[in-house]
């Protein structure tokens, strides 16, 4: 069977290959934003645009004309983001985001911001589904 | 066109109607989601429409394999169907996702790898599409587009895992074994979905999969050597003995 199809299974290991090869260069290309801490940590203050991606810290969101300030966290290190451009509609405290533009090295400049909602879909009122789960554990 | 060959709403095409009627119901009467707006009802469609995806090309991974061991037309018939409908459902997936992407993440579109896996997917099965369209011969086109099938499915486990193994603004995989992040209501709503959606692909694939019976009957009839135009049951017209008159 192998003497039949080795013309098609060539290209194919071929192109999985090419494939994979790929996949593992572009892995660092793969990763849409940069958190607080990498961007801190190894990343020099440039004019290149990148993504930074966060948590809006509670309690630190202000205006200052039309510029929306805010600080963003990854649990571990935050940084203050200065924003000038669209507010997305789901925009608020606690919410994920990721904003694009460029850091100087003391604040992150940005003219996009997109939201990151998290994987978890509750209801409004979970209160009700907790407290069914709990009792489903109970007995 | 003759009565054999037309195509005949069934009791499955009613079923399939019904249940994404009842579907659509739930998604509508489902609580809201906490935080993500009204929007977010684009989960009772966005998931069923990727699971489908998902589903019609491992039948087309199955369907390959069987045919590559029995040699039966009928497995070919089916990965073909299937992967079509593949397609359809992949497209809807990513055109229900922009949709909802705009809402939520004020995008429509942006190059992260699950959506651009996504997108890879989706060319590499309208290949597959290509592919069964070049090859006449019915043996050797199941036989190459088989092993396309085969390798094709390898991908669904980058574009699934692309949300745990890279950073992405889509966000990652509610469903973890013992661990589903989806309050009771929505989940039950989004099941109800995933059934209706699953009875449409049964549906579609029943007239889908009897559509490449129809086409290879019509190319072994196209192929069938020269002869009688209607075989011996059909003599010239008699036109009387004029001809042989004295």
């Amino acid at each position: 069977m192998i003497r039949r199809y080795w013309k098609f299974f060539v290209p194919a290991v071929l192109v999985l290959g090419v494939l994979i090869v790929l996949l593992i260069n572009l892995s660092a290309n793969l990763v849409y934003f940069r958190t607080p801490t990498e961007l801190l940590t190894e990343i020099e203050p440039s004019a290149e645009r990148l993504r930074l991606g966060g948590q809006v810290v509670e309690g630190t969101v202000s205006t200052q004309g039309e510029t929306l300030l805010l600080i963003v966290t990854d649990g571990r290190e935050s940084m203050t983001v200065s924003h000038d451009g669209v507010v997305p509609q789901l925009f608020a405290e606690g919410q994920g985001v990721i904003v694009e533009g460029t850091w100087d090295g003391a604040m992150f400049h940005s003219d996009t911001m997109l939201i990151r909602h998290d994987e978890q879909y509750r209801t409004e009122d979970n209160v009700i589904y907790d407290s069914i789960e709990h009792e489903l554990e109970d007995t | 066109m003759s009565d054999a060959t037309r195509t005949r709403i069934g009791p499955l095409d009613v079923v399939a109607a019904v249940s994404v009627l009842f579907a659509l119901g739930f998604a509508l009467a489902s609580p809201r989601i906490e935080s993500q707006g009204e929007a977010a009802r684009m989960l009772f469609v966005h998931v069923p429409t990727i699971w489908l995806a998902y589903l019609a090309f491992a039948v087309t991974f199955v369907a390959s394999i069987s045919y590559l061991v029995t040699r039966k037309l009928r497995w070919d018939h089916v990965a073909g169907a299937s992967a079509e409908i593949g397609v359809v459902f992949t497209t809807a997936a990513i055109i229900g996702g922009m949709i909802w992407g705009k809402a939520t993440w004020n995008v429509y579109w942006t190059w992260d790898a699950r959506l651009t896996l996504t997108a890879i997917m989706l060319f590499v099965y309208i290949g597959y599409l290509a592919l069964r369209r070049v090859i006449v011969d019915p043996e050797a086109r199941a036989r190459r587009s088989a092993i396309l099938g085969i390798v094709g499915l390898v991908q669904l486990i980058p574009v699934h895992f692309s949300v745990t193994w890279w950073r992405t603004l889509h966000q990652t995989n509610t469903f973890r074994p013992r661990d589903i992040q989806m309050d009771g209501p929505i989940l039950a709503a989004l099941l109800v979905s995933v059934a209706a959606f699953t009875i449409v692909y049964a549906a579609m694939m029943r007239h889908r999969v009897r559509l490449e019976e129809l086409e290879l009957l019509a190319h072994t009839a196209a192929i069938a050597p020269a002869g009688p135009v209607a075989g011996d049951a059909v003599s010239a017209p008699n036109v009387g003995n004029s001809g042989t008159q004295p």
